[in-house]
């Protein structure tokens, strides 16, 4: 028996390719080669690093090509050690956790053409989304790689630039080129992308924001904050049998914090149904979200995993 | 009052009975990873389903931190899935709701505490499965509250044998 839950689907590196100066591409399968839980063209995942770093990768393969997860990474020395940890410590056969896919973009039907823009090592996600595309018959899609001069994954990339999908602009040569005449003009059947370093994608939402937020896609190297609920408020667990102080983050739930402290709470439908974590709380105004308890037990016990909190402080009895 | 009533006997479950069909068998061997369809399923007593996850002594699955004697295969109504379709507009596959077989015409709800034999396995239902938000999280759909007390049914293998699609169902007398 595993003490603790399982959190992330594990897999195992089966393939490291050198992709470019200072780029590796690394092949995640699982360990019996079983289909993989499915993803959208140009999704991403989190990596749970042996070192305990965890990094978000797009994925570069297309979603149907289900029985692997690839992913380049180039190694930044002054990065926050992500890459760095793949680049140098993880080798063919090592065991990594990875999250379930997200994100990603569906291509819609009434979307009869795409334009991507791609900085350097950026071009990750689109080549997910090129391969899907040509697979599925879209012909009308095109690719802006702007590079500095050498173009990362070049052999995955070379029959679509051959085939004219990628258009490859360096910008050591003839300088940056104009976003807004790559994209060219609003049209509502037309769907834009963008994934590059952060200047490059703050001037591409600058430049279409006036268009339709459904026709425009921006994926970022390093993850927007999370969306909150306006309304959450942060605050502190106090645990009266052992004198800890949690902090419970706005929109985090009071389960989630728990665990993070260490804490062991018995959790199974996580949706206030099944009465698995009910706690006890002495002190505080907690705020019921339940489907299980009744008023009289509300006034003695919440259930952690949909509970959340009306004062800046709360007591449980753990 | 309950006690009084005469549900579930021998008798009443003779005269009333009911028979239905497997129609789908699914297995997967680690957390998260989709269900495979499959032909047939072996099936070992007091130990779960040969390859899938929650086989006793694997202990791969999402809950295999929370071991639990009475999980060895799960069920799942085929009724359900039309149901959700037809009631909360939500499409669900068999291989989505991650039970081990699909069932028609089996009145899973009412099961709990009762013996059944489904193809040549003998089966005892332990308890209602109950929807979890892990489901929603795999299948990126909002089906937590719709499965609400249909969320399929747990059972202890008490006989062991090879279940097929197509097997019958049938309440063990």
């Amino acid at each position: 028996m595993s003490a603790r839950p399982i959190t992330t689907i594990k897999t195992v590196v089966v393939g490291i390719e050198a992709a470019g100066t200072g780029i590796k591409v690394f092949t995640l399968a699982d360990p019996d080669r079983w289909d993989l839980p499915p993803f959208k063209p140009g999704a991403h995942i989190d990596l749970h690093l042996p070192n305990g770093l965890v990094r978000t990768y797009s994925l570069c393969n297309e979603p149907a090509d289900n029985t692997r997860y690839v992913i380049a990474v180039k190694r930044e020395a002054d990065g926050r050690g992500g890459s760095r940890a793949l680049h140098d410590e993880v080798g063919i056969g090592d065991v990594i956790g990875v999250s379930l896919p997200r994100g990603g973009l569906e291509p819609g039907a009434d979307i009869a053409r795409h334009v991507f823009v791609a900085g350097g090592i950026g071009v990750t996600p689109f080549l997910s989304m090129a391969r899907h595309l040509l697979r599925i018959g879209n012909a009308d899609f095109v690719l802006h790689l702007i590079v500095r001069e050498e173009v990362p994954l070049a052999a995955h990339l070379a029959p679509l630039i051959e085939a004219g999908r990628v258009v490859v602009h360096r910008t050591s040569r003839a300088g940056r080129p104009d976003l807004a005449s790559l994209v060219g003009e609003v049209g509502v059947q037309t769907m834009v992308a963008c994934c590059g370093p952060e200047g490059m994608t703050d001037e591409f939402e600058g430049m279409t924001a006036a268009w339709p937020a459904a026709n425009v896609h921006i994926e970022r190297f390093v993850a927007p904050p999370p969306m909150i609920d306006p309304d959450a408020k942060p605050f502190v667990l106090s645990l009266a049998r052992t004198g800890t102080e949690i902090q419970v983050r706005a929109g985090q739930t009071m389960l989630a914090a728990l665990q993070e402290g260490g804490i062991d709470i018995p959790t199974s439908c996580c949706g206030g149904i099944c009465g698995a974590c009910k706690v006890g709380w002495i002190e505080g105004k907690p705020v019921h979200r339940d489907r299980v308890l009744s008023p009289y037990e509300r006034e003695r016990f919440l259930m952690v995993c949909v509970a959340g909190s009306d004062a800046d402080r709360l007591v449980l009895d753990l | 009052m309950l006690d009084e009533i005469d549900a579930g006997s021998a008798d009443s479950t003779a005269r009333l009975g009911w028979t239905g069909l497997v129609r789908f068998l699914h297995l997967a061997p680690r957390a998260f990873l989709p269900m495979r369809a499959m032909e047939q399923l072996v099936l070992v007593a007091g130990q779960g389903i040969e390859g899938d996850r929650y086989m006793i002594g694997r202990e791969e699955g999402f809950y295999s931190h929370k071991p639990e004697e009475g999980r060895q295969v799960t069920l799942f109504e085929l009724e359900t899935l039309v149901a959700l379709k037809r009631d909360a507009g939500i499409e669900l596959g068999p291989e989505e709701h991650r039970r081990n077989v699909t069932v028609e015409g089996v009145p899973l709800n009412h099961l709990v505490g009762r013996r059944f034999w489904l193809g040549e396995t003998l089966l005892e239902a332990t308890r209602l499965s109950i929807p979890c938000r892990h489901i929603e999280e795999i299948t990126g759909k909002a089906i937590f509250d719709p499965l609400i007390n249909r969320s399929g049914l747990n059972c202890r293998i008490l006989q062991g044998g090879i279940v097929r699609v197509g097997d019958t169902v049938r309440n063990a007398l």
